[in-house]
């Protein structure tokens, strides 16, 4: 069962507060602007800073 | 209709989501799985829950979540997420207890504006009271905490009432007195002692054990919280006992007689902070929505011991 679609629409970046996209794989919620992804486990949406992943250059 | 749970891995918010599920509502539930016991338990209390469609989890803390975008989907709030317990509320880590009870609460109600919330139920304590004097306490008994636990309690709890005031948020805050029940947190007397007695073990026992509280089981305390949401008034504050005073010594009697073994206490000086005696007047919140505790201490310990003992090893 995938992730909610509604529960999708309520969430943001915890770090900068803005809009977060879900990754194809559905394995986690990006933020372009921090250049973070939250991990999605067992259909969790795990919305905590502690631990998301950065990818790309970090600065 | 869809309500949101903060501290919904805990005790009492899984089993207020256990109730709101079974009677048809659909639920948002956060917990940051904070660490004042293991994980595993909190997960535990969920994932039955997490089957449920209607169940939605996010695992996040409500002080960094977008919580407005939340509250714009939701019809009611159950604010149970809490550091709770009085005795680590002593000592250098205090501020933990500031930031979410206090803080915690203020965040919620202020994103709680301009909503359509038909009420926000707001889990108090009956630490707000400290020792007190005259028996039962009534929720006119001056509130006068003996534990830095119980200051941000009624810290949280005043913010409530302001922004009722300030903002008509339709808030509520409900002073649970002692609960117990299966999922209990495994830092509460009733919790250890079964432990112990299960595993033959010596359980320290603080005080002398004459100590009399109004011990509150679960599902009564949930019923409370589904009752004064649909029909609490709002900006008001409600006791939530149990129904009858008992010394943990006579508790401790009968665990005994429940299990068929002997506990083996081992009486300790009592702790800074816990009150002597806690007798809850519950008449407001049954002439306001009509809460009746059904469950009496025999039942509800029975009912905790075979949970507990069903469940051991997610506790160990
Ligand atoms: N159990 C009792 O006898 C009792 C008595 C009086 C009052 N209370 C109050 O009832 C409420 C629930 O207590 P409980 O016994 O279920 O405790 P609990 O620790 O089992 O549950 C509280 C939950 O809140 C979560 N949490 C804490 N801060 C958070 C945050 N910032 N964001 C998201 N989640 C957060 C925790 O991870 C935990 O799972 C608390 O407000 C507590 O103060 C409990
Ligand atoms: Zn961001």
């Amino acid at each position: 069962m995938p992730i909610d679609e509604k529960l999708l629409e309520i969430l943001a970046c915890p770090k900068c507060k803005g809009d977060i996209k879900l990754k194809e794989d559905e394995s986690g919620l990006v933020c372009e602007t921090c250049k973070l992804v939250y991990p999605i486990k067992d259909e969790i949406p795990i919305m905590l800073l502690e631990e998301a992943k950065s990818f790309g250059e970090t600065k | 209709m869809r309500l949101l749970i903060t501290g919904v891995s805990g005790f009492i918010g899984s089993s207020i989501a256990k109730k709101l599920i079974q009677e048809g509502y659909e639920i948002i539930g956060i917990d940051s799985f904070l660490d004042n016991y293991p994980k595993k338990i909190k997960e535990n209390n969920i994932r039955e829950l997490l089957k449920n469609k209607r169940f939605n989890f996010i695992e996040g803390n409500i002080l960094s979540l977008n919580i407005g975008k939340i509250l714009d989907q939701v019809d009611g709030v159950f604010h149970q997420s809490a550091i709770p317990g009085v005795r680590a509320s002593w000592g250098i880590n205090f501020n933990q207890y500031t930031e979410h009870n206090v803080n915690g609460t203020q965040v919620l109600l202020e994103a709680s504006k301009n909503k359509e919330i038909r009420k926000f139920v707001n889990a108090s304590s009956s630490s707000v009271y400290g020792d007190v004097n005259e028996l039962p306490i009534s929720e006119t008994t001056p509130t006068l905490p003996i534990s830095p636990y119980g200051v941000t309690k009624l810290a949280g709890e005043n913010l409530a009432n302001l922004y009722f005031k300030g903002y008509c948020i339709p808030t509520i805050s409900l002073r649970y007195f002692t609960v117990y029940g299966p999922r209990q947190r495994p830092d509460m007397a009733f919790h250890k002692i079964i432990t112990a007695i299960i595993l033959g073990r010596e359980i320290e026992i603080y005080g002398n054990g004459e100590q009399t509280r109004d011990f509150t089981f679960i599902d009564d305390a949930v019923e409370a919280n589904l009752k004064a949401f649909l029909n609490g008034k709002d900006g008001e504050v409600y006791n939530v006992g149990g129904g009858s005073r008992v010394k943990l010594n006579q508790a401790i009697r009968i665990i005994e007689e429940i299990s068929g073994k002997k506990a083996k206490l081992k009486y300790v000086d009592s702790h800074k902070g816990d009150a002597k005696h806690t007798y809850a007047d519950i008449s407001k919140g049954k002439k306001d929505f009509g809460y009746s505790p059904e469950i009496d201490i025999y039942e509800g310990l029975k009912r905790q011991f075979e949970w507990l003992n069903d469940n051991l090893d997610i506790y160990r």
